[in-house]
């Protein structure tokens, strides 16, 4: 007997560990909150989600504690650059026929992706409707309509979005309030620049700068095979012809995302930072990513806003700890530290008016601080249907993507 | 027995064959498993004609352009660097400071030094800052060039400065065996200058030694994914990149395959190409000899040569410097030279942060570390047993197929398999990845071991695993370290693999630095590539130590 074998069997049973044995049981939708929380624990959520920010990370790790002390739930933030990707990853399995024991258990998702999942049913169901928090869930159009889809439960509320600009007051005395303000600011020497499409600030600035200059806004909120798409869109290449080369980068070369604008603002490469969360100034300024001088504010006929989801995948593998993970991010406690800046700063998308008493101060004392948009000073306009973006996104690229 | 071992070739042609077949697998499957989809044999995983769809994209051209002009460039621009190191640098004081150099530089991973060259060359960036505005008057960053450019310099910039000491450390390692100092002592006896004795003499005989070191570089240039996507342009990107973009996208899995299959086979063309350069050129140098020009030694030259060398070396260093200034920083507006104000908090307030992505990298180094020495010495105990032949070309095979052609067909096995995301098969990746090296740095020093040692040790009657243990590796302590902090730095490097196979549930350094960089807080990334240097820094200086305090030791106890 030589120690090869020997060692060579004990590889092997270590390799056996690794492999999953048994299938969980799934939970359904029908049963009683009390099975679904039984059933929940030990389980460990895996929860696809935009991995981009360090803040929202740190929330997350905020999130996971709290679920493993309360429910027993692990949860495990799988980072990731788009979501898109994970639907890509779903739809995969479903044709490699791996409906069961899936990878994804709970995802970050809104808008186009949602749609897709949902036209390729690859969803879970109507979990949202069963959350016992859903109750304090303001109906808000946006709510119940992602990107003009209807919503029916299948993804479950997490926070509310809108599309505000971040510039220093130091060296920029009047910020521009509209799409033809923004160009002639460009012409005069201004910087900017907006992330190359399909990043999703970049799409949303698209969609944004289109529903300001198209001469068919009513075309926006139906799919887009319903509308003559060149027509639409004519004023917008127009645009960003005469703009693209006056850009950072002299549209050759694009910023990545929302993020990266902001570190180019700090950095004094542009004037302008996009973001998509109103408070996240109040944040950056506070941990030291941007000067103090610094301000948020909205065109001042308004800004796309949205709300974004998250959504259990039809082939979870702990779709009870999702459940009871995506119920414990709308409730009280984990909204108001998400709508603090010290933590995220996303505004909720609970009804202040419907959570209990003792809980609503902590909404009402939340200090949002100088450098975040307004309380009020930005009206929102509702998105593009869902089947917008990724025309808008591959007849961008087509043009200026190559 | 343990003596039998030592007197049969079974067991150890058993253990060599199951090393080859473990290393060998990944490989055919992962072939397979991109060219079935590009072929359309995995219709409901990859529908489509790939080709097609890949040629319908309108950026697959420009993308294939950019990838040969920045493989190309930067590959040529490696060589020039190391020539003119060698030419102008040997035999001068500043020899030794550049080897001594040049280590830790090649140790860094490619991720981290992307993100401190960005930091180092836009517009923004320290060495910008360093000279505004008393120097440049600039009060606001210029706004005339943006980093990275639509060009692809930035990418080529970062390759150059990240391979060049790759060349030129195995170009150094080649120079005792040649003699140099003697054939640039008869060449300039014979009247020719100091550069033409390199061009005529020596470079000739140095140029087969290198060669495949310089292919490896050039098939790492045309096939790199984690520095064409912090460094390189982004509409296009280069085709690794848009291939890796397909494969997460919808529908496009055939696509990605097909192009995964025409970046090979193109980079096999490339090759052949190269092949055909060197000819002509040996053809037109053989002449020039003939001709015995002497030439006049141009001194001008050699002092630019030597500059710009330096210059770069001192690029890099500085690279790295901006980095860890990052990592402290709290405060660091333009055009401050140094960061307004400081703070520990990246390193102390978030540990979560460092310390996650720290441990699910150490875990897979030191699987690594491990695992590779393993194989490694049971391939080349077998093959000094005689129970195997030497095979070396085999483990070149992972360096020279471009790294997404592999894992993208793996990948496609693993989701069939169900063995996406375990630790296993990102770990397996690692290993086929590390072994090549581990393999190739440890035969060299094994191979030229005297066989005395052995013969007189079992003579005293050690068994086969006593004169393994005991005698080998011991007297082979140096290269097995050097070894092992090879395999540590590759795979605390290694972000494809992790990527495509990790499903996102392994995030190391790697994956943490190229996925946050664009996003999050610009010191925090800067905090995790310095920790992902750090890693194999450490290793490297272990193994120049540990051989150092043992020698001391004995030489104490003698």
């Amino acid at each position: 007997m030589t120690l090869f074998p020997q060692i060579l069997r004990k590889c092997l049973l270590a390799c056996a560990l690794f492999i999953p044995t048994q299938l969980l049981h799934a939970a359904s939708i029908d049963d009683s909150w009390e099975d679904v929380l039984e059933e929940a624990k030990g389980q460990t959520v895996y929860f696809n989600a935009w991995g981009g920010s360090d803040r929202i990370n740190a929330y997350l790790e905020w999130v996971g504690k709290r679920l493993e002390s309360e429910y027993g739930v692990t949860l495990n933030h799988v980072k990731i650059g788009d979501i898109a990707e994970v639907v890509g990853q779903l739809e995969a399995a479903k044709a490699v026929g791996r409906d069961t024991d899936g990878n994804v258990d709970l995802m970050w998702v809104n808008g186009e992706n949602f749609a897709a999942l949902k036209r390729n049913k690859l969803l879970f169901g109507s979990f949202a409707n069963v959350l016992p928090n859903t109750a304090f869930v303001k109906q808000a159009p946006s709510v119940t309509h992602d990107f003009s889809v209807p919503v029916e439960g299948l993804e479950s509320p997490w926070g509310g979005a809108q599309l505000v600009f971040i510039y220093d007051s130091a060296n920029t005395k009047t910020p521009p309030q509209s799409a033809t303000e923004l160009l002639s600011f460009i012409k005069e020497g201004g910087r900017f620049s907006y992330p190359a499409p399909p990043a999703f600030h970049g799409t949303t600035m698209i969609k944004q700068l289109l529903s300001e200059l198209t001469e068919d806004a009513a075309a926006l909120a139906k799919p887009v095979e319903e509308a003559d798409f060149d027509a639409v869109t004519k004023p917008l290449w127009a645009y960003l012809d005469e703009m693209n080369p006056l850009l950072w980068g002299k549209g050759k070369s694009w910023s990545t995302s929302g993020e990266h604008t902001r570190q180019l603002l700090d950095d004094g490469e542009v004037d302008i930072a996009i973001s998509f969360n109103p408070n996240e100034a109040t944040a950056a300024v506070k941990s030291g990513q941007l000067a103090d001088t610094v301000r948020t504010y909205a065109f001042s006929e308004g800004t796309i806003g949205n709300t974004h989801f998250v959504t259990i995948p039809y082939n979870a593998k702990a779709s009870a700890g999702a459940m009871v993970a995506a119920n414990f991010l709308v409730s009280p406690e984990a909204q108001a530290r998400k709508a603090d800046p010290e933590y995220w700063g996303d505004p909720t998308v609970l009804d202040i008016d419907a959570v209990p008493e003792d809980m609503r101060a902590k909404f009402t004392d939340i200090d949002l601080g100088v450098w975040a948009l307004p309380l009020g000073s930005g009206k929102t306009l509702s998105e593009p249907h869902a089947s917008w973006a990724q025309a808008l996104e591959a007849a961008w690229i087509e043009r200026y993507g190559q | 027995m343990p003596h039998s071992v030592s007197n049969g070739r079974g067991l150890p042609l058993l253990a060599a064959i199951a090393v080859a077949l473990l290393f060998s697998a990944p490989l055919l499957i992962g072939l397979g498993g991109t060219m079935a989809p590009a072929f359309g044999f995995m219709p409901e995983l990859a529908p489509g004609n790939g080709f097609a769809q890949l040629l319908d994209d309108p950026r697959f051209i420009p993308a294939l352009k950019l990838t040969i002009k920045t493989g190309t460039i930067a590959t040529l621009l490696v060589l020039l660097l190391t020539i003119l190191a060698l030419v102008c640098l040997n035999r001068t004081r500043w020899w030794r400071w550049m080897l001594a150099a040049l280590p830790p530089l090649l140790a860094i991973p490619h991720a981290a030094f992307a993100v401190g060259l960005v930091f180092l060359v836009a517009p923004s960036g320290w060495i910008v800052r360093l000279f505004s505005p008393w120097l440049t008057s600039w009060e606001r960053p210029p706004a005339d060039w943006v980093v990275p450019d639509a060009g692809g310099w930035s990418l080529i910039a970062g390759l150059v400065m990240k391979e060049a000491p790759f060349l030129l450390l195995a170009a150094a390692a080649q120079l005792p065996r040649l003699n140099v100092d003697a054939l640039l002592k008869i060449g300039l006896t014979l009247g020719y200058s100091p550069a033409r004795c390199w061009s005529r003499l020596i470079l000739p005989s140095l140029y087969p030694r290198i060669r495949l070191t310089l292919f490896v570089i050039l098939a790492f240039n045309l096939s790199v994914v984690d520095m064409a996507l912090l460094l390189g342009p982004g509409n296009p990107p280069t085709l690794s990149v848009l291939l890796l973009s397909y494969v997460n996208e919808p529908g496009f899995r055939a696509a990605a395959s097909a192009g995964a299959l025409i970046l090979a086979v193109g980079m096999a063309i490339f090759f052949f190409a190269v092949m055909l350069v060197e000819r002509f050129i040996a053809i037109v140098a053989n002449r020039r000899r003939e001709s015995g020009h002497r030439g006049h030694g141009s001194g001008l030259f050699r002092q630019v040569g030597k500059y710009s060398v330096v210059a770069i070396t001192l690029c890099s260093v500085l690279t790295l410097i901006a980095l860890l200034l990052w990592s402290f920083t709290q405060r660091w507006r333009f055009p401050s030279a140094l960061p307004d104000s400081w703070t520990m908090r990246h390193w102390l307030g978030r540990s979560d942060l460092l310390l996650d992505p720290l441990w699910a990298t150490t875990l897979f180094a030191t699987f690594c570390c491990i695992a590779t020495l393993i194989a490694a010495v049971v391939w080349l105990e077998a093959e000094r047993l005689g129970a195997v032949k030497k095979i070396d070309w085999l483990w070149y095979v992972p360096l020279f197929i471009p790294q997404i052609t592999l894992l993208f067909g793996w990948q496609a096995a693993s989701l069939i398999t169900a063995t996406d995301g375990l630790w296993l098969t990102v770990a397996y990746a690692h290993w086929v990845y590390t072994l090549p090296y581990v393999v190739l740095i440890l035969a060299v020093a094994w191979r030229e071991l005297d066989p005395n040692w052995n013969n007189a040790a079992s003579v005293l009657g050690a068994g086969y695993w006593k004169v393994l243990f005991r005698i080998r590796l011991p007297l082979l302590i140096k290269p097995v370290l050097q070894a092992m902090a090879v395999a540590v730095a590759v795979s605390v490097a290694q972000y494809l693999p992790t990527a495509l196979l990790g499903a996102g549930r392994h995030n190391t350094l790697a994956i943490e630095v190229v996925t946050s960089f664009g996003g999050v807080d610009r010191r925090v990334i800067a905090t995790l590539a310095v920790l992902q240097s750090l890693l194999p820094l450490i290793v490297f200086s272990l193994a120049l130590l540990i051989p150092a305090v043992i020698q001391k030791k004995q030489q104490q106890h003698s």
